[in-house]
């Protein structure tokens, strides 16, 4: 178990690794720099031009620049923002708390209520819920989160008025301590639950087949000509066969889910990582950029270390 | 004689909205107690659809059962969910054609047992169940090992090994073992079928052996029941009918096996196929692919005829027997009987 642990993590550390080395190449093979953003469109001064690259490093040769950078991100340093002229540690660290928040709170709602609705359709199959359940599941399958978010604000914003629209606190009053809390909840009801009814369906649809696949598998026989009661047959051999494809896709959703969130949190304008992730591409602000993607890479690759580790926890197959 | 399980007109239709099929007919069989019954057929025949229908294990909303099937005082067909848990693997236990896959494959081994033993002694103390698992493997030699063990980390042999461990972890009167080596290879086969036969020397317990080798009929069993297509066509002790095989059907079975000794043969299988089982048939089910088949055969389904005590056959070409002489031998069944 510890050397499977141990080749996971190093695993992980080698795809950090990798996709930030692609993301590095990728964003300055695109044309525009962040010294033309900073100069403004009708300067062309070279002189100035020149300074500005020399002040940010640009003046190297790209496999120096890109050495120095991992050298400074190793120590901690992911350098100052372009445009804001600010850490881009601390801008991140501002910004990511927001994401997280929407993020896990949106993936363990999604992947409870799924499973639940899973395990139920699949207990009553062919049932009239079971037939509505993957029917919605469909239908919000096939909707673009975006606009699903769009429409809920129309429903519930705009025509009944019950919930805002945008943000994460309402800036016109200065709550503390638990109303504080509770705003934050209500601004979160919207954005969290777009998330959740479009990851619903795809926690509902392997659920309900992994159960129904095991259902039907030789052991469920057996245990039931022993005279074992359904109720011990499902809680306990079942559902630990079946939970295992829902891990699975738990850990490749999650990774979705942090960086995909970015449209979300604009439509809602929610003061996360994803809209700074879009002015930093707009505005080629490269150590911005390459800080957002490190942390995302980062995060992504700590979920899949923990879902293999949960996998393979329950699964002693996995075990090498 | 003490009656273990004795089905009369015991019948199983699978359903849907468009069609019905006969999977099994009519089939009138006694087992006594330390009997050993091989069920044999081609694939399709039926063998395991009787055996589920008759742990009912079959989904009822797509299955009818019609007629008795007497088991431990009680009528299998008409018990309730709540009786059949009572006697489920305490009085009738069963060893699966999968064996592979009988076992959970993310719990380990000695824990599905000890849930399996708990299901009817909830009760039991740990050391005591352990006990018996440890007596259970050494009966099927397998080591202690095994308990821990998941099943992934055991061979096929092994695991059919468990599967039969299991099947007898609570002393049941009745073992039905549906292909239960089937799966496996001839030497494995022959070493597990050989410890049945030596275990049984030691326990109280009537089989039923599902199979469509007849060879492991010969080994292990002291009677056969032949199906085909759902229907009975010769029953009777296995020294009697591998001898001297009644049914034209049990011939072809018989003939389509290569003997080791003896003269050079040509194999013969029987030409034709299973008939559909969707349909009715009036006259004898086997006719179309029976080489002794008369005008008699097309018209009416051949009635029970009584060889001798134990031995009956389903076969017009019998039927000719004296009606009296049948009636005798009937009585004298009787007698034997008291």
């Amino acid at each position: 178990m510890k050397k499977y642990v141990t080749k996971r993590v190093l695993m992980g550390v080698l795809t950090i690794f990798v996709v930030f080395t692609i993301n590095f190449l990728i964003i300055r093979l695109a044309p525009g720099s962040p010294i033309s953003t900073i100069m403004g469109k009708d300067n062309d001064d070279p002189l100035l031009r020149a300074a500005l690259e020399a002040k940010y490093g640009f003046d190297q040769p790209l496999i120096l620049q890109y050495f120095i950078y991992l050298k400074n991100a190793f120590s901690g340093d992911l350098g100052l923002s372009i445009i804001y002229n600010k850490e881009v540690l601390s801008i991140i660290s501002e910004r990511l708390l927001p994401t997280l928040l929407l993020v896990l709170t949106a993936a363990l709602l999604a992947v409870v209520i799924g499973t639940f609705m899973g395990m139920y359709a699949a207990k009553h199959e062919g049932s009239r819920v079971d037939v509505f359940f993957s029917g919605i599941s469909y239908m919000f399958n096939s909707m673009p989160a975006f606009w699903l978010g769009l429409i809920l604000i129309i429903i519930f914003s705009s025509v009944l008025g019950l919930l805002p629209s945008y943000g994460m606190i309402n800036s016109r009053t200065s709550l503390t301590g638990v109303d504080y809390y509770l705003d934050v909840i209500r601004h979160m009801i919207l954005p969290v639950s777009t998330l959740v009814l479009v990851e619903i369906p795809i926690y509902f649809r392997i659920a309900k087949s992994s159960i129904v696949q095991t259902l039907n598998e030789d052991f469920i026989v057996t245990l039931k000509a022993t005279g074992m009661s359904e109720r011990k047959i499902f809680n306990k051999y079942v559902l630990r066969n079946a939970i295992l494809p829902t891990i699975t896709i738990f850990g490749i959703s999650m990774g979705y889910l942090i960086t995909g969130v970015a449209l979300i949190e604009i439509v809602f304008a929610w003061p996360g990582t994803g809209d700074l992730m879009l002015t930093a591409i707009n505005q080629r602000d490269y150590p911005t950029l390459m800080g957002i993607y490190l942390i995302m890479s980062v995060s992504v690759a700590l979920v899949m270390v923990v879902v293999d580790i949960i996998y393979a926890t329950l699964d002693p197959r996995i075990r090498f | 004689m003490d009656k273990v399980l004795e089905l009369k007109d015991f019948n199983v239709t699978y359903k849907n909205k468009s069609k019905k099929v006969y999977a099994v007919k009519d089939i009138n069989l006694v087992i006594n107690k330390g009997d050993s019954l091989g069920i044999v057929g081609e694939s399709g025949s039926g063998k395991s659809t009787l055996a589920m229908a008759l742990l009912r294990l079959l989904p009822e909303k797509n299955t009818d059962i019609n007629g008795s099937s007497n088991f431990a005082n009680m009528d299998l067909v008409q018990a309730s969910e709540k009786e059949l848990k009572e006697i489920r693997w305490k009085e009738l236990s069963v060893v699966f054609q999968k064996s592979m896959n009988a076992l959970s494959p993310v719990h380990r081994i000695g824990e599905q047992i000890e849930d399996i033993y708990r299901v009817h002694k909830p009760n039991a103390r740990k050391d005591e169940i352990l006990d018996r698992i440890k007596a259970l493997l050494k009966l099927v030699n397998l080591s202690d090992r095994v308990i821990k063990m998941y099943p992934h980390e055991l061979s096929g042999g092994m695991l059919q090994r468990v599967a039969i461990a299991i099947s007898l972890i609570h002393d049941p009167k009745l073992l039905i073992m549906d292909e239960a080596t089937t799966a496996l290879d001839v030497v494995t086969q022959g070493q597990i079928l050989a410890e049945i036969v030596k275990m049984e020397q030691t326990l109280d317990v009537t089989r039923i052996m599902i199979t469509h080798d007849i060879s492991v009929v010969a080994t292990t069993c002291n009677k056969i029941a032949v199906l085909y297509a759902g229907e009975l066509m010769e029953v009777g002790y296995v020294k009697d009918i591998l001898k001297d095989p009644k049914h034209p059907y049990t011939k072809g079975l018989l003939a389509s096996i290569p003997s080791l000794s003896g003269e050079k043969e040509t194999l013969t299988g029987i030409p034709g196929h299973l008939p559909d089982l969707s349909q009715k048939y009036e006259g004898c089910i086997f006719a179309p692919r029976c080489k002794f088949a008369m005008e008699q055969c097309e018209k009416s389904k051949p009635s029970e005829v009584q060889l001798s005590a134990e031995n009956r056959v389903w076969c017009h070409l019998y039927s000719h027997l004296d009606r009296d002489e049948q009636l005798e031998s009937r009585e004298d069944l009787v007698e034997v009987n008291r």
